[in-house]
């Protein structure tokens, strides 16, 4: 089963995409989302970045901070198809994936997809889902396909999730299991604006919702340009030898008990790709890797006990990673 | 007690054994206990400001100023302020102990007696050596470079005395090196923590770890390769050998109490201040040449006295001839234990025992020496034989007792070679001896100079030939040897030149003295020649003999007649007048004479040793040259490129210290410099990002303006660090030192793995007979 891509959109030349072109096309989503999310630039270039990796998105913060604007901004910029998910406990999997129906006339089952057919799935509180529920997000976020009653359904490229949780509200929620969260490419916080840009804020919504007035500034297929364009972005070997260490490190750090996993790695090498291509470059940093360690890996990591009670968390035990780790493995050269 | 403290006590301990071998260059050990003062002293001053937590530079100026005190206790003389708080006078009074010293060092053979400047020379040395002993092994724990500071100490006493120090002397210096190396290891180690076995059982600090077990075995067979190497390559150990024997037999000068001939010789001649020693008072018109010692020894070591038989009585000697002339000599200032006469001696009134000894002539105190010797007279007859009678005169006969005596040298091809080629085609005596004048002459190009080689032996004598500057000691050595090659009975005698006039005396410093040959003619006897040029010799008399007889050469005919100035072709012609009335050309009178054996006032204080201290000087700039090559090569154009740029940049941090951690990536760390030098952010900039790109991008950087950009950054991280630091990044960069350490720290990493895997091959190789399965049929009986 496919899907048609959005319509009105004039077919693309095939031609590759020039670090430029990249770089303006992931400016323009930016500036877009930076309309509707005051002061947060740089989450927000995190965000595209994970979106152009093929990866999926975590937003967890306190409520109306604007995760869910965020998102929807980000899914306005695109034009693509953007489905909604807004997660409760009632939430059924059917309800995800999709379900087969009798059709009297047709005297057959027929399948009606879920809310998961679409560019961009906003899952709203998903936290807030039952496990089962969640789970039925697993196939989806991974192999980019759906099951039901024995037929396979491919999903959309572009494919990703952005899901929101609130993690301080902890009552009647059922915190992510392991593989879920693993399943994300990177989990952002936004945190409050800062004065003036809430200021900002305060003036722009005075009249209309910024949201509304969004207009998209790419379609689906530059942004499957702009996925294949970022793979091309040139790894040197000591690049990818800083991210095997650093992910390493988490595996071997007192404080953690269970570090990364190596799909983790393959998601921040991606992520870092893309981000060396919003900069206009053809080769990735460990600069772009720095940046972008802690939203990768950190949500990934399960700290002991006695970190925990300590009052230590992950991206912490990140951070101090980053600052241990010798950007070249050499002894005394950095 | 503490590490440091520890540490300090092993440096201070391990320098004074060093010292032994100063046993064989000193007089008793009366020494001793101001050299262990010193050092006590210094290492105190150094350890107290360690413990008051003061950096480097404070603890050697503390060390410096705790020598400073000794030496102004010890030696101030009174010109100190209560004792030990040097003055001006203080000073001053330093510089005359040490010009006294270093004369005392040239003009006596060991063992000398420990005092006065030398004494002070002894103590100034050692305690410059103790600072920077004290330096490498506590203030930058770099032991292995105290094998240099030991190595010195132990080269002083050889070089000084090569006879006088033993081999055996040799043991105590090593020793006390493995003991800093060991000490310094053992304290690394102590500094893990506690050790366990392999079956986790607690040992102790200095139990050997299972790793020495390979280093003591490669050691040892090390040592064994190198003896049984020894004894098998004959030519190492022969002078091994015979110094060894020559150690027990007491070796030296035999009969010549503490003074080596040749070393007043040259030492007197190069003291820098002119001191009378003798004035003589003579109705001899034109005195000769006063002799003290003959040298008819000839062995490869080069000419030295043979042992004199004090035989002959004074009352022996009778004047001969026509002519006796009588001289009263006063000793002003003369140590010797022969004593000065001309001629031939006779009727010799003086204090004392003194014996003739009958070979040479030479007369010696039996138990009495100059020094106890006020004036003594004598008389003397001078025979002067013409040309014609040594012309016709026959050399010694080879059946004479004395033959083997005075023809004896070494056997050396080269100078073999150059008698045939120049004494070849002479027949007489009187012809050879001619010869061998005009070949040393000037107008060969032999030049007369006082800054050579002072020793006498072959090899030496050679290069005297080869350069053709030399002075007195190596034209009579040259002119005897050659001589001696040429069968020709001849012998090196040591004496004092005619000296200056002063009223009706003669007055002879140490400036005169002189060497010279004597020629033995059959018939006349024993005849004086003197190869040096008398430009070079103040007070040089002439002989007319020493020339061919021609009809046309009436003046030179005359015996003891004054001489003419063109007489000798072995002589230069001008200021040499003998004539007693040329007495006011003395070294301070000529227009010439600061260039002759007297003359040497200026030239004496650039000793050549002194050239040793210039390598010494520039070791301190090593560390500087060095690091400046380096960012030569980086920023060379052709080697240039963003990587060497940028490990350029990373030492120039280092050595500024700007603090960049292995976990910074180019472009941070380029921000963190920017931070330190902020007029250079933007070479900073460019420098991280070209890194950045070289290491990170397929294409690589673009080098250009690197170099220019490493300079800025340069320039302004100089500009803005603190004078210390930047005269530390200059002289003792820190880069430099971490490249260094982390160079051994990977050597040292490699020869341990190396050593643990060779010993384990050996043990298993060892292990293997053992095996139960003997029968190879891979069946596992044994342990695995």
């Amino acid at each position: 089963m496919t899907f048609e891509s959005s319509p009105g959109q004039p077919p693309q030349a095939p031609a590759p995409l020039s670090p430029q072109e990249f770089k303006a096309t992931a400016e323009g989503i930016l500036t877009n989302v930076e309309w509707v999310i005051e002061g947060k630039s740089h989450t927000i270039k995190l965000a595209i970045a994970v979106m152009l990796a093929e990866g999926h998105l975590l937003l967890e913060d306190v409520p109306g901070v604007g995760k869910t604007q965020l998102a929807k901004a980000l899914a306005r910029s695109v034009d693509c198809s953007v489905r909604r998910i807004q997660f409760t406990p009632d939430l059924l999997p059917s309800d995800v994936t999709g379900v087969s129906i009798f059709d009297p006339e047709k005297r057959d089952f027929v399948f009606k997809p879920g809310a998961i057919f679409g560019n961009l799935i906003l899952g709203d509180e998903i936290n807030r889902a039952s496990p089962k529920t969640q789970a039925a997000l697993l196939e989806c976020m991974e192999e980019r396909q759906v099951t039901v009653d024995g037929n396979t359904y491919k999903l959309r490229s572009p494919f990703m999730v952005i899901a929101t949780q609130n993690p301080v509200e902890m009552e009647g929620t059922y915190p992510l299991p392991e593989a879920q969260r693993d399943r994300f490419a990177a989990r952002l916080a936004i945190g409050y604006p800062d004065i003036n840009a809430e200021l900002a804020l305060l003036d722009r919504r005075e009249e209309y919702n910024p949201l509304d007035a969004l207009r998209p500034v790419a379609d689906a297929e530059m942004i499957v340009r702009m996925i294949a364009a970022a793979r091309a972005v040139h790894l040197a070997p000591e690049l990818k030898r800083y991210v095997v260490d650093l992910v390493t490190a988490t595996r071997s750090n007192a404080q953690v008990r269970l570090g990364a996993s190596p799909r983790a790695t393959l998601q921040l090498l991606r992520c870092t790709q893309v981000l060396a291509a919003m900069d206009g470059r053809d080769f990735a940093l460990p600069d772009d890797v720095q940046q972008l360690a802690v939203p990768v890996l950190a949500h990934r990591l399960i700290p002991t006990t006695e970190t925990t009670m300590g009052g230590g968390d992950t991206k912490a035990i990140v951070s101090d990673i980053l600052r241990h780790v010798p950007v070249v493995s050499h002894p005394g050269r950095y | 007690m503490s590490g440091q403290r520890h540490a300090t006590m092993v440096a201070a301990a391990t320098l004074a054994l060093t010292l032994t071998p100063l046993i064989g260059i000193f007089d008793g050990v009366g020494w001793a206990f101001p050299v262990l003062l010193t050092i006590t002293v210094i290492a105190t001053c150094g350890s107290l400001m360690r413990a008051a937590g003061r950096g480097q530079g404070l603890q050697t100026v503390a060390m410096c100023a705790g020598l400073l005190v000794v030496l102004t206790a010890g030696f101030g003389d009174g010109t100190a302020f209560l004792f030990i708080v040097p003055l001006p006078a203080t000073f001053e009074h330093f510089g005359y102990l040490a010009n006294e010293g270093v004369s005392g060092i040239v003009t006596n053979a060991p063992p000398v007696p420990a005092e006065g400047g030398i004494l002070f020379l002894t103590l100034l040395g050692i305690g410059l050596v103790a600072i920077l002993h004290d330096m490498f092994v506590v203030g930058l724990r770099t032991p292995a470079l105290a094998g240099l500071t030991l190595l010195t100490m132990y080269l002083v006493p050889v070089s000084v005395a090569p006879d006088a120090t033993a081999w055996f002397w040799f043991i105590l210096p090593a020793v006390s090196y493995l003991w800093l190396l060991a000490d310094d290891n053992l304290r690394r180690v102590s500094a893990f923590g506690h050790r366990f076995t392999g079956a986790g059982q607690l040992v102790s600090q200095r139990f050997p770890s299972p790793m020495a077990r390979s280093a003591r075995w490669s050691a040892l067979a090390f040592i064994v390769v190198t003896l049984v190497s020894l004894t098998v390559v004959p030519t190492n150990t022969s002078g091994f050998i015979d110094r060894v024997a020559e150690d027990f037999e007491g070796g030296g000068d035999v009969g010549l109490g503490d003074v080596n001939p040749w070393a007043q010789l040259s030492g007197s001649l190069n003291r820098p201040e002119e001191v009378d020693v003798l004035r003589v008072s003579t109705d001899d018109p034109n005195p000769r040449y006063l002799r003290m010692h003959v040298l008819d020894e000839l062995t490869s070591d080069g000419f030295g006295p043979n042992d004199y038989e004090e035989g002959g009585s004074l009352d022996d000697l009778v004047a001969e001839g026509d002519e006796v002339y009588t001289a009263e000599v006063e000793n002003l200032e003369l140590e010797a234990s022969v004593l000065p006469v001309y001629g031939d001696p006779a009727d010799i009134e003086i204090d004392g025992d003194w014996a003739v000894d009958d070979d040479t002539g030479v007369i010696i105190g039996d138990g009495t020496d100059m020094g106890d010797i006020d004036s003594y007279s004598f008389s003397y007859t001078d025979p002067a034989p013409n040309a014609e009678t040594l012309a016709a005169a026959g050399g010694m006969d080879p059946g004479d007792g004395r033959w083997e005596d005075n023809t004896r040298h070494p056997d050396v091809p080269e100078m073999t070679e150059i008698v045939d080629r120049e004494v070849g085609g002479a027949s007489t005596v009187h012809e050879k001896v001619l010869a061998v004048l005009e070949y040393l002459s000037a107008s060969n190009g032999f030049r007369y100079s006082l800054t050579t080689s002072e020793a006498g032996n072959d090899e030496a004598i050679l290069d005297f030939l080869a350069t053709q500057e030399g002075y007195c000691q190596q034209y009579a050595a040259a002119m005897a040897w050659m001589l001696r090659e040429a069968d020709v009975a001849a012998r090196v005698v040591i004496g004092m030149s005619q000296g200056r006039r002063d009223g009706t005396d003669w007055v002879l410093s140490n400036h005169d003295y002189h060497a010279w040959v004597e020629v033995y003619y059959e018939g006349p006897g024993w005849v004086t020649f003197d190869p040096t040029p008398a430009s070079g010799v103040p007070g040089a008399v002439s002989f007319p003999w020493a020339t061919e007889p021609a009809p046309e050469d009436l003046p030179s005919q005359d015996p003891g007649a004054t001489a003419d100035p063109t007489a000798g072709p072995g002589e230069e012609p001008t200021g040499a007048a003998p004539d007693p009335s040329a007495g006011a050309e003395t070294p301070t009178g000529g227009p010439t004479p600061q260039a002759g054996d007297g003359g040497s006032g200026g030239g004496a204080a650039f000793d050549p040793v002194w050239l040793l201290l210039v390598p010494l000087l520039a070791l301190p700039f090593v560390p500087a040259v060095w690091r400046g090559l380096l960012r030569r090569s980086r920023l060379h154009p052709a080697k240039l490129t963003a990587k060497t740029a940028w490990d350029e940049v990373l030492d120039l941090a280092m050595d500024y210290g700007v603090g960049l951690t292995d976990s910074l990536t180019p472009r941070q760390a380029a921000g963190v410099l920017g931070q330190a030098a902020p007029a250079a952010r933007e070479a900073a900039t460019v420098l991280g990002s070209a890194m950045a790109r070289h290491r990170y991008s397929a294409q690589g950087a673009d080098p250009t303006g690197l170099a220019d950009a490493v300079r800025d950054l340069h320039s302004e991280l100089d500009k803005r660090a603190e004078p210390r630091r930047r005269y530390r990044a200059m002289f003792w960069p820190a880069s430099l030192l971490a490249k260094i350490a982390s160079k051994q720290a990977e050597e040292s990493a490699r020869l341990a793995r190396r050593s643990a895997r060779a010993s384990d091959r050996v043990r298993s190789a060892v292990r293997r007979p053992r095996r139960s399965n003997s029968r190879k049929d891979r069946s596992v009986t044994g342990r695995p």
